[in-house]
Order: C-alpha cells, then sequence, then structure tokens
C-alpha cells in the first residue's frame, strides 16, 4: 500500500481500493487486497459506500464494455451478507443431504425418491468413431443425391455431374467403413441420424415441398439443389479437414485429406458453375482495390471461397419466400460431440 | 484416442500426437514453404506478363494465397522458416507462367495437383497435429485452386472430369517424403 489517505483506482483488480490505509486488510497484496470494514466518518453512511463502489463498478464497467453498474451492485455482497449467506447454504446442505436415501447411497444427495440414474455409455472419441462419423456423411450425401435423382430435378449436365459426385461418395463411403473394419471397429454404413434430421430432411423438404408440413416446394429447383450439393461438399471437406488434428494415425490423416479434398472439388464445380465471371474470392487478402469484388462481402458460392479451408458455419439459403419474401437459411457446422457415431450407438 | 494404426493395423498405440513441430516436422514445413514461395513468384510472374484476361482477379488473389500459406507455415516453425522460394521447382516452370492465359492455367493446374499431392506426402509424415492442420487447411483449398484452374484452361467438368477430380499419375515434390 502507498501511503496516501486512498488509493486510486488504477486497475481492474483493485475493486476496493477507496478503502483507507488503517481499514484492516486480508490478504494484502499486489492491489487487490479486500478490506474488512470501510472507512467510518460523519458522512460516510452507506449511501457513500454505495456511491464508492458504484463509482468503481463503473470504471470496471467501462474497462470490461458494457456491464451493467446496478446490475453489478446488486450483485456485491458485504462480508456480513456472505457470512450469512454461507451458513444458509450449510444448512440447506445439510437438509438436502438428510434426504439423500438410505445409508447404501452412493450418489449426490436428492430430495425424495428417484431412480438410480443409468450410467452413461462410453463416448470416447477415437480414430474409429471419427471413421464412422464419415461414412456416415458420405450417407447423408449418397442419400441427397438419389433423392435430387429420383425427383428428377436436374437434367443435361447438371445431372451428369450429379452422378459422378454421387459414384464418388459411394466409394468414399466404401474407404472409410474398411479403414473402420481395419482397426477392428463396425462399419456405420447409414446417414448420420442427427445431421440427417436436422440439415437434410429440413434442406430437401424446403426444395421439393412437404404438403404435409404445410411447405412449399422451391420456385427454382435446380439453383436449390445446387445451392445445397455445394454447402454439403464444403462440409464433407471441412469435417475431414477438422479430423486430421483429431487422429491419432499419421496413414489416417492422409488417408482423411485424400477425400477431403475430392469433397472440396466437388463444391469448386459447382461454385465454379454458379459463379463462373469470378472464380476466386478476394474476401480477407491483402491486395489492391482494383481486384477486389465490389461488395468485399462472402459470395454465395466461389469455387475458392477463401485462402485456407476453414470450419465456419456454411449457410445455405433455400426454398420458396414466405409472405414477406424472406426466403430460409439453413446453417450446416461440421460434426460436433452430439453427432459423431459413437461406437455404443450400434447396441 | 485410443485406437491409432501406425502402418500396421493390429497395433493400437495410445500414444497421444504432439501438438508442436518435431524438429523433423520443421525440416518438412520448411520445404513445404519454399514451395509455397514458389508457387506465388510463378503467378507474378504470369501476371506481370499479361496474362489473366477476365480471371485476372482470380490469379491475383491466387498469388497471394500462396503466399498466406508461406507466412502461415513461418508462424508455425519461426526462424527455422527458409523464406526463400524453391529455385528448382521455380525454374522448371517459369516458362509455362507467361502471358498466355490458357498456357497459364494449364501449368498451374498441373502445379497445384502437385502441391496437393505433396502435401498428402507430408501428412503421412508430420507428427505435430499444428503442422498438419495447416498443411489439411491449405491442400483442401489448393484442391480448389486446381478446380477453378481448370476452369479458366477451357476444360469441362462434364467431359474432362479427371482433370478436375482426381490427381492421379503426380508425384509429389521431393523431399516431401523423407528418406
Amino acid at each position: 500500500m502507498n501511503n496516501s489517505n486512498q488509493h486510486p483506482i488504477n486497475d481492474i483488480g483493485n475493486v476496493n481500493a477507496t478503502a483507507n490505509v488503517n481499514d484492516n486488510v486480508i490478504g494484502e497484496d499486489n492491489g487487490t487486497s479486500i478490506p474488512t470494514s470501510f472507512n467510518v466518518t460523519p458522512f460516510s453512511t452507506e449511501f457513500r459506500e454505495d456511491r464508492e463502489l458504484r463509482q468503481t463498478w463503473s470504471r470496471l464497467a467501462r474497462a470490461t464494455q458494457g456491464i451493467n453498474p446496478d446490475a453489478a451492485m446488486r450483485a456485491t455482497v458485504s462480508r456480513r451478507r456472505f457470512l450469512l449467506a454461507g451458513g444458509a447454504t450449510v444448512s440447506f446442505g445439510a437438509l438436502l443431504a438428510a434426504c439423500g436415501g438410505g445409508s447404501e447411497s452412493t450418489g449426490i444427495a436428492r430430495i425424495g425418491n428417484s431412480p438410480e440414474p443409468n450410467e452413461l455409455p462410453d463416448g470416447d472419441v477415437t480414430d474409429v468413431v471419427l471413421l464412422r462419423t464419415a461414412t456416415s456423411l458420405e450417407y447423408n450425401a449418397i442419400f441427397v443425391y438419389q433423392a435430387v435423382a429420383s425427383a428428377g430435378l436436374l437434367s443435361g449436365d447438371t445431372a451428369s455431374l450429379a452422378a459422378k459426385f454421387l459414384s464418388d461418395h459411394q466409394a468414399h463411403a466404401e474407404a472409410t467403413a474398411q479403414l473402420t473394419q481395419d482397426l477392428g471397429g463396425r462399419a456405420f454404413e447409414k446417414p448420420n441420424p442427427r445431421l440427417q434430421s436436422i440439415y437434410v430432411e429440413p434442406a430437401l423438404a424446403l426444395i421439393t415441398g412437404d404438403n404435409a408440413s404445410g411447405i412449399p416446394p422451391t420456385e427454382d429447383p435446380v439453383a436449390d439443389v445446387l445451392a445445397l450439393a455445394y454447402a454439403l461438399e464444403t462440409l464433407a471437406g471441412a469435417t475431414y479437414q477438422a479430423y486430421v488434428p483429431l487422429l491419432n494415425d499419421k496413414a489416417l490423416r492422409a488417408a482423411a485429406m485424400g477425400i477431403g479434398q475430392q469433397e472440396a472439388r466437388h463444391a469448386a464445380v459447382i461454385g465454379s458453375l454458379v459463379n463462373p465471371s469470378r472464380l476466386v474470392s478476394s474476401f480477407g487478402l491483402s491486395i489492391p482495390a482494383e481486384y477486389r469484388e465490389e461488395t468485399d462481402v462472402p459470395g454465395p458460392a466461389y469455387a475458392v471461397p477463401s485462402a485456407f479451408g476453414t470450419q465456419s458455419p456454411i449457410p445455405v439459403t433455400l426454398g420458396a419466400p414466405n409472405e414477406s419474401g424472406t426466403r430460409t437459411t439453413v446453417s450446416l457446422e461440421t460434426p460436433s460431440l452430439n453427432s459423431m457415431v459413437y461406437e455404443y450407438l450400434d447396441s | 484416442m485410443t485406437t491409432p494404426i501406425d502402418s500396421t493395423p493390429a497395433t493400437n498405440s495410445t500414444t497421444t500426437p504432439p501438438r508442436r513441430p518435431t524438429s523433423a516436422d520443421v525440416e518438412l514445413l520448411g520445404f513445404a514453404q519454399s514451395a509455397e514461395l514458389a508457387a506465388r513468384d510463378l503467378y507474378r510472374r504470369a501476371i506481370e506478363a499479361g496474362s489473366g484476361d477476365e480471371q485476372l482477379p482470380s490469379l491475383v488473389a491466387l498469388a497471394a494465397h500462396h503466399d498466406a500459406y508461406a507466412q502461415a507455415i513461418s508462424a508455425t516453425i519461426g526462424t527455422a522458416a527458409p523464406q526463400a522460394r524453391n529455385e528448382e521447382l521455380f525454374v522448371a516452370l517459369q516458362a509455362r507462367f507467361g502471358r498466355n492465359t490458357t498456357q497459364t492455367a494449364q501449368a498451374a493446374h498441373e502445379l497445384e495437383n502437385r502441391l496437393v499431392v505433396t502435401h498428402r506426402s507430408l501428412l503421412e509424415n508430420l507428427d505435430g497435429t499444428e503442422g498438419s492442420a495447416l498443411v489439411a487447411s491449405i491442400m483442401i483449398t489448393e484442391a480448389r485452386h486446381a478446380v477453378a484452374l481448370a476452369t479458366i484452361a477451357g476444360l469441362s467438368p462434364v467431359t474432362d472430369s479427371d482433370a478436375f477430380l482426381v490427381t492421379t499419375d503426380l508425384a509429389p515434390l521431393s523431399p516431401a517424403v523423407p528418406s
């Protein structure tokens, strides 16, 4: 502490720095000391204490951008209140413990009788789980291309390309299934259930329409199928890329990217069809202004949308416009922990 | 991670791979940086010669991408980065990166596919996950580069699909695979 009567507030950590130097202080060190009482003067009422604290919180709020000082004040607990609250917590804890059931119980205390919770299955993200998830994603893509073909939504060159991409995904699915088995795992040769329900089926419904749900078909099925295919292929490539630092085996990393780079090529081919006048986006690049796009906003589908492969969500706008003219945007994301195909899902 | 294989599927090591590049990784990543700088300089040479036509902004962006890759590799391996282009690669291809946009696109298409194959070989040899993740993020975009360049070269994804989708018959640049 310095020798002045009061400490100026110089940093975020010094919350109680307006305390008098004569106050009793616990743990005095590096300006973050906690005074055990506030200076009492003829006008040092709780109002003054509040005002000083409010000033302190105002500075903190500015420093931390947007904290409401009043809300912060309400959250401030005096030492006495803290001890009272602590006592109440202990008492309530004792009450809970007393309600915890018989002496044989080893679980956490709970009120009343309830069944013992089932043990959660083992959800380790192993190389086998990553490969099973990759296979499931291939089946998501296979499902989409087969559905598009069945519905006759594409024709000519775009239909030929879709057939080629379908064939590639079938080959990828066989390859990842074989790698899974080589590691001693069981291949998962079905669409990823979670991605199917949250992305694929809703997206296809927006394109083909769904009478039961009152969803009209899109006004431009070719454009929407290409947009969905671009997003799904980008998602597949991004997934394999995301797996590289997660896979233990170096040979598997290379094998994954051998497939992932081909998914990226699928996306790029679609991008070159949708946006042929500008194949490579300038977004985020340090290049002269005359070579930039006018808006400098990422476009809908470039053959090359960015310098590096990214893991960011992939938005795709589909379906007929609603009464206000707005179309639905679905945001696709690479599989997270709750969409991995764990081995326990087979049982 | 509990199910790795290391060339032989029967093994069941539980060793966690290192995060930072190993000394062997640094050497491989340094090689990758020199190849990226050669690619950047080849594109710049073609742009200065007047190549690109209506896709000139795309060629400028592609040169900037390869420069960004070199910088990202520098950020990963620090002062060990060579900061110099692969002169052998540059000299071998410079004659094809000239004023003619179609010829440049064909040469660049071959170069990008070669870089993809090279990066895949690197992934088979890199131990550290940081370096592997970076190479993967570069490789996946260079595959897209190849598609864009096939388009600029006037090829059709329907009738010339192999030019867009596969990299067969290409050997990785040495020494991406250490002896």
